[in-house]
């Protein structure tokens, strides 16, 4: 256990709490400019198609429009929107249903509304492909010339890499499974979704001579600014980028966004502030959602239950731009001496596959998952304890981890969900309803990486925390005045932390890879020790003095790994005959070493679990096949979870010792999803004795498997 | 085919759509007026009292609720989620009932009392509801509090302690998609313990 602290550690409400409750909190859609217009985008109804003509004459004459934004008059290129290939605003050839096609900037939404309908546009429809799997098959549609096949990408190296699967080999698989006394394999499906955070995207631009102000909900006020000054060509001081309060993201605001740039455009077009709104539907099929994958995987063990060898060959449809890594990920979770994962990211004429909290996780742990359960219970061992054999005792096999409460977390788990009084045998309920109960482990990355903190001690005691941090809705900022006062010794009340705005706030990683209590808290801690040596050295400020400290560390891992973990476990009521799944109890033991604010840091689990089992039950976008339209966009279609549907969730913190991070802190944001969908799946088929192996696991699911 | 306006299916289908779980037994008067909806913008002058002050204003009889609010009133604290009636980020009291804004012609609130998430305090005095949120970390991104709150607030008022499935029955039209649905109703179920009284 952690040694306790005076400030940190203590469970304490939001900084910003009040204007929370009080409406007063702005956030990007309640920014309103003199002269401002509104502006509507014209999106693609064809899944892939050539625009042979498009025609806003009929538009511009409308009066109160001010401005129309096409291929032909606008050649911009998004810098961040495809990793792959050149992606421009607007696209000719476009390429999934929801590519821009034009954008209109009046007076007045309903205007531009209006506006939009009045644009004349000729499409030559082409033929279009929406899953990975099929988008290889020879004869397949091609997205790009060359075919399918999206180029390598990974986080550290970003760039475009040759179009080839990515592959990841240790020990020699074909040994493993000789070596095993039984070999299982499996096929494992899950669906695109969408992060449906409550806020729509949103952009306001404002140009005022040369220098550009932007507000939009980012979860990354630095690569927001550096995306819009890249994509623009304008000097990055030109630049302005400020979000001072954001209704979530989970990923989906990553970056800068093309509406940020579609605003600037027209903003500059019409000389006159923009506001553009996107509305519920756009966000579902034009932002971007979690990818959906096609995994198989073999996997050999001994009769004790020891993993031999893995193998996984998996595909992941990208949409036809590729924004993120496409990974599938959880084998990590175990010890193993032999794995091969080779997985084919793919373009496909759907919604965009990229980040949604702990992007390539949930869905990998629920295939794997699924399996190692199916292992287990094959062999008849209780999967607690071949949990406990197999789970990781170092990254990959080989490296130390910083810090691991994995075993703790399992362990504690079982026995505070009393694992073995509620287990009976698979299927063994009566009709028709049953329950059954389910485990998965999971984690993520908690790295540590470059950031900056200024900080300022003014003679009334106030200590400013100048950090390019957005609260995207973890309680960033409370966490940041937390670890502030802790390190320098002030009290909470004496904090005040400026965020959100590139113009009064240095770099900071953004809010994603659960990276932001790591990386710029880790700054705080930095520049406190400054502060504090001046401080010793000068006294307290008086009068107009401050004392100013800044750091920017970039602190590297060397020959070790730092992991934040967990391990849930859930029961689950099945109705046979209506099909319908209810979470009954839910224990999350979760290792994020040092919990600086465990009010903020249990919401986020119990959220991410919630959000998970939304996953598991309910969510996909669904397509129609003939004409590739999505068509259940929105949250009733999605059918994310309610009031009604959200199980309490019971949720500890092992605590464990970690050297590097403030004060220890390792990731909270993501972990909590990782687990879910595969514990679920695990309890579900405890309950019915039958496998659903395809996501989500809806009524018509569990009713085929179940009669 | 006439393309279809949000006036023109709003009425077609005969009521508001009122936040999901409160059963919708709001009957909502339909103005009858002489124009195509479909014409240029026909506007209309009406009377509404937000938060105990009252407004005369000249609206597009196409303008939500929402819109009133947030563009003409300076009422930006409720929040547009989805402009369908599907994620009650917009939800006010309307004469004490919840209900979408964004599904709510402004025409069809004329002289009626409207609550909104800025008249829950009595000056510094937070309503319990929203002293439970704050306390029981209620809000993560906050852009469903707004909502959360007024559909809570209506709920207390009508059914001053309600047990644990009567209140989430009462909040099922307000979707969270951080999901803090367990702090939230632990908010609410605290709040109506501490105080119940006001309206």
């Amino acid at each position: 256990m952690v040694e306790k602290l005076k400030t940190v550690g203590t469970a304490t409400p939001r900084v910003d709490g009040l204007e929370r409750v009080t409406g007063r909190a702005t956030y990007s859609a309640d920014i309103r400019l003199p002269n401002m217009l509104y502006a509507r985008v014209l999106r693609s109804p064809h899944p892939h198609a050539r625009v042979l003509r498009v025609d806003p004459s009929r538009a511009l004459a409308v009066s109160g429009v001010k401005a129309v934004l096409t291929h032909e008059n606008c050649d911009i290129v998004w810098s961040s929107g495809d990793r792959a290939n050149p992606r421009r605003l607007f696209n000719n050839t476009v390429r999934l249903v929801g590519d821009p096609v034009a954008a209109v900037a009046a007076t007045d939404r309903h205007l531009a509304e209006e506006a939009l309908k009045l644009i004349d546009v000729q499409y030559e429809p082409l033929d279009f492909v929406l899953d990975a799997e099929e988008a290889l098959e020879p004869g397949a549609v091609e997205i790009y010339p060359g075919g399918n096949l999206s180029p390598v990408f990974s986080f550290t190296n970003p760039g475009p890499g040759k179009r080839e699967p990515s592959i990841y080999v240790r020990g020699d698989v074909e040994k493993g499974f000789a070596d095993s006394d039984k070999v299982f394999e499996g096929h494992y499906l899950s669906k695109h979704i969408n992060n449906a955070q409550l806020e729509p995207r949103v952009a306001v631009a404002r140009w005022e001579g040369d220098k550009l102000t932007v507000w939009t909900p980012t979860q990354g006020i630095s690569s927001c600014h550096r995306d819009i000054s890249t994509s623009l060509k304008i000097p990055p001081e030109k630049v302005r980028v400020i979000c001072q309060y954001m209704g979530g993201g989970f990923g989906n605001k990553n970056q800068c966004q093309d509406s940020d740039l579609i605003a600037a455009e027209l903003a500059q077009a019409a000389g006159q502030p923009v506001k553009l709104e996107l509305t519920r539907k756009e966000d579902f099929i034009a932002v971007h959602g979690r990818w959906p994958t096609s995994q198989y995987y073999k996997i050999g063990v001994k009769t004790d239950g020891t993993l031999q060898a893995i193998e996984l060959l998996g595909y992941s449809g990208m949409g036809p731009y590729k924004k993120s890594s496409g990974d599938i990920a959880g084998i990590d979770f175990y010890g193993c001496p032999s794995i091969k994962k080779e997985i084919y990211t793919v373009f496909t004429n759907t919604a965009v596959g990229a980040n949604f909290r702990g992007p390539p996780y949930p869905q990998g742990v629920f295939g794997l998952g699924s399996m190692m359960d199916e292992i287990a219970h094959d062999l008849k061992i209780d999967p607690v304890e071949f949990h406990l054999k197999n789970f990781t005792r170092q990254y990959r096999d080989e490296t130390p981890y910083t810090s691991s409460g994995l075993a703790e977390c399992i362990r504690q788990g079982a026995e505070l969900f009393e694992w073995s009084r509620r287990w009976s045998p698979a299927g063994s309920g009566t009709e028709p309803i049953k329950k059954g109960i389910g485990m998965a482990i999971g984690g993520f990355g908690s790295n540590l990486g470059r950031s900056s903190a200024v900080l300022r001690l003014d003679s009334e005691g106030t200590l400013w925390v100048h950090v390019g941090i957005t609260d995207i809705g973890t309680g960033a900022k409370t966490t940041m005045a937390l670890i502030a006062a802790e390190a320098v010794g002030v009290a909470l009340e004496k904090v005040q932390v400026i965020s959100g705005d590139t113009d009064r706030c240095p770099y900071s990683v953004g809010e994603s890879g659960s990276r932001t209590t790591s990386h710029t808290g880790g700054a705080i801690v930095e520049a406190a020790k400054d502060l504090k040596a001046q401080w010793a050295a000068n006294g307290l400020p008086e009068g107009d003095e401050e004392l100013i400290a800044e750091a920017s560390p970039a602190p590297r891992l060397q020959g070790v790994a730092r992991v934040a973990f967990a391990a849930h476990f859930v029961e689950v009521e099945v109705d046979t005959e209506l099909g319908s799944v209810r979470p009954l109890k839910y224990v999350a033991m979760h290792d994020s070493g040092r919990i600086i604010n465990p009010l903020t840091a249990a919401s986020q689990v119990k959220g991410g679990v919630i959000q998970g089992i939304g996953m598991a039950l309910h969510e996909q976008l669904i397509y129609d096949e003939n004409t590739g339209i999505p068509v259940n966009p929105g949250y009733y279609g999605a059918r994310v979870m309610t009031h009604l549907d959200a199980p309490e969730v019971e949720v500890h913190f092992i605590e464990t010792e970690d050297a590097y991070g403030p004060f220890g802190a390792k990731a909270v944001g993501e972990p909590p999803i990782v687990p879910v969908v595969g514990a679920m799946a695990n309890a579900v088929f405890n309950a019915i004795g039958k496998r659903i192996t395809e996501l989500p696991m809806t009524r018509d699911k569990i009713i085929g498997a179940s009669s | 085919m006439k393309p279809i306006t949000r006036r023109s299916f709003l009425e077609k289908s005969g009521t508001g759509i009122a936040v999901a779980g409160t059963i919708p037994a709001l009957s909502i008067p339909v103005p009858q007026r002489g124009s195509s909806p479909d014409a240029s913008a026909p506007t209309s002058q009406i009377q509404l009292k937000v938060n105990g002050q009252a407004h005369r204003i000249e609206v597009e009889d196409r303008w939500t609720l929402t819109e009133v609010l947030r563009d003409h009133l300076g009422l930006t604290g409720t929040r547009l989620g989805c402009d369908r009636g599907e994620c009650g980020a917009c939800t006010v009291l309307l004469e004490g009932k919840n209900v979408y804004s964004c599904s709510y012609l402004a025409v069809w609130a004329d002289g009626k009392d409207i609550t909104t998430v800025e008249g829950l305090a009595r000056g510094d005095e937070l309503d319990p509801l929203q002293q439970a949120f704050i306390t029981h970390d209620g809000p993560q991104c906050g852009f469903c509090t707004s909502g959360q709150l007024m559909s809570a607030r209506a709920l207390l008022n009508d059914n001053p302690h309600p047990t644990e499935k009567e209140a989430r029955q009462a909040m099922a039209g307000n979707v969270c998609r951080c999901s803090n649905y367990n702090r939230y109703l632990e908010a609410v179920l605290a709040a109506a313990e501490e105080d119940t009284s006001r309206g």
